[in-house]
């Protein structure tokens, strides 16, 4: 719990640092407005990117540009069953993106799931909000994954006793 | 969910051994999950949140029982004559008449067990044996049986006069197909000898094998899964299964492999290629000891598709714990805009939908009135210049 701790405290200095977008036209296509993180096409306008790992297994990746920041995350998966449903829960969550607005559909290849966050998102939400959710968000999934193996065991090991228990 | 129609009250003959008129119309037949569903046990719930109920595999038929039942309980004779479906391929039909209500006809269709997959064919003379020396209390075998069918008893209750006994022999009645796959097994299990193991299909599943060795008797069924997600919730659930089989003592001995066990040394490479594993029990004389046989056939012939439900539940069961978490977040995200309330509903894909919907409804409603208030002056204004 600790380095969990440590973990997302780190994570959110480091956004709140991040953070700072503004408006900025494509340089490149007249009237365009892209988010600068995805393209990466100039190089000035691309801040060096920030890995946190909190284990070999853990680590968070944030790149920052002048008008957007991608944050990805990969998630711990111990076992077989973790790394399914990890890999469910996520891909669940990223089908449904539009729900959570900043949630990127594809995760960053070697990554579990990724957000991508504009000046526009910065001008429509509370910026120490956009950040609580960010790091509520990676609580809840490491909770979640947790307690989903959690009850799949325990539900099979109440059907294998009522399977027993047909026997007897 | 029981379906079943009455034939028209055509006088059925008496003769032993007449095709009987059939049903004018032949319900669906029942899925399999429909049976589960009505075979769930009432008010065992297990401790994980949601209260889902856990469905096991009863032996005997409930909507027998109850058809028997009612068609007893009747005040006065009354015709019968119901066709159902049962686990999608064990075909019942019960039929009697108003003129001769003591004798019920009862036939059944249920696919076989054998060494390969072949279509369900009559039964054979051991499997007649065994349901006569079961039955012979309050039924005989009819010969040749009902069109379709593979077995067709008479049965009379008038014999037995106590209702405790009338209903005991109800449930007896209802566990006809697990004794006739139970005197199949059995049958089989003898043709191997002192030793030997078989390959046994039952209703075109996945085959599964079955050792003999002086002492006890082993089922090995190999388990394939399409899906990773299956794989990875039955190879929990063996596990989970093999750890239980230690405090039940009295249950067979379960064990989980990831390669072929012993006993199948010598099979064909293609029946031995699983990726979920060889699930074992270990069947000792106490476990088939006088009735318990037709039982613990009926337990173990069913092993592969209580598994498979089991994943199914555990599937609905993950995907709706994803969608209660995934409103969760995204009432935070929500929360995080810097206008009020009533406009985050707007966000989420169903709420802008419904709102969109409510609003457009409000402005028609809207226009109507003020439309109707402008029609009302204007008319007031023509029978004021009038």
């Amino acid at each position: 719990a600790n380095t969990l701790r440590l973990y997302l405290t780190c994570i959110r200095n480091t956004l709140e640092a991040a953070m700072c977008l503004q408006n900025f036209p494509c340089q490149e296509v007249e009237r365009h407005n892209k988010p600068e993180v995805e393209l990466k096409t100039s190089s000035e306008l691309l801040l060096n990117p920030v890995l946190i790992c909190r284990n070999e297994a853990e680590k968070c990746l944030v790149e920052t540009s002048i008008n957007s920041i991608r944050i990805s995350l990969k998630v711990k998966q111990a076992d077989e069953l973790e790394n399914i449903l990890a890999k469910k829960f996520l891909r669940f969550l990223s089908m449904r993106a539009e729900a959570f607005q900043v949630l990127r559909r594809k995760p960053v290849q070697g990554y579990d799931i990724s957000f991508l966050i504009t000046n526009y998102h910065c001008e429509d939400m509370h910026k120490h909000k956009l950040i609580d959710f960010i790091v509520q968000f990676m609580e809840d999934i490491d909770k979640e994954i947790s307690e989903l193996k959690l009850s799949v065991n325990t539900r099979g090991r109440l059907v294998a006793t009522e399977f027993l228990k047909q026997f007897i | 969910a029981l379906q079943s129609h009455q034939s028209d009250s055509h006088p059925c003959p008496l003769i032993v051994g007449v095709v009987l008129p059939r049903a004018k119309t032949t319900p669906e037949p029942l899925r399999f999950p429909t049976i589960i569903t009505r075979a769930i046990i009432k008010g065992r719930r297990p401790w994980i949140p949601g209260g889902e109920t856990m469905a096991f595999f009863n032996g005997g038929s409930r909507a027998l029982v109850e058809i028997l039942t009612r068609f007893q309980s009747a005040e006065r004779p009354m015709p019968v004559d119901h066709t159902f479906f049962e686990f999608g391929s064990v075909r019942y039909h019960v039929q009697a008449s108003a003129s001769d209500p003591e004798n019920v006809y009862l036939s059944i269709s249920t696919p076989s067990l054998s060494h390969e997959a072949s279509p369900s064919t009559g039964l054979p003379e051991f499997t007649l044996q065994e349901a006569t020396k079961m039955y012979h209390k309050f039924a005989e075998v009819v010969e040749p049986s009902k069109e379709g069918y593979a077995l067709t008893l008479k049965l009379n209750f008038s014999g037995l006069a106590r209702p405790k006994d009338r209903a005991r022999a109800v449930r007896q009645v209802s566990l006809l197909q697990s004794v006739i796959l139970g005197s199949q097994l059995k049958h089989l299990l003898g043709s191997l000898g002192s030793s030997g193991a078989t390959k046994l299909v039952y209703n075109h599943r996945d085959p599964f094998f079955v050792s003999r060795t002086p002492g006890k008797i082993s089922a090995i069924f190999p388990m394939r899964f399409r899906d990773d997600t299956d794989l990875a919730v039955a190879t929990s659930f063996f596990q989970e299964l093999q750890d239980a089989g230690s405090s039940y003592a009295r249950a067979p001995r379960c064990s989980w492999s990831a390669i072929p066990p012993p006993e199948l040394r010598g099979e064909p490479v293609h029946h031995l290629t699983t990726n979920g594993g060889f699930v074992s029990f270990d069947i000792f004389e106490r476990h088939v000891k006088r009735k318990r046989a037709a039982k613990t056939a009926w337990i173990l012939l069913n092993f592969q598709a209580y598994v498979k439900y089991h994943i199914k539940c555990t599937r609905n069961y993950i995907q709706s714990r994803m969608r209660k978490r995934q409103e969760t977040l995204a009432e935070v995200i929500l929360n995080a805009r810097l206008r009020g309330g009533d406009e985050k509903k707007k966000l989420q894909g169903n709420f802008t939908r419904k709102l969109l919907l409510s609003t457009q409804t409000e402005f028609r409603k809207a226009v109507d009135t003020i439309t109707s208030l402008i029609l009302i002056c204007y008319e007031k204004e023509i029978a004021g210049c009038d």
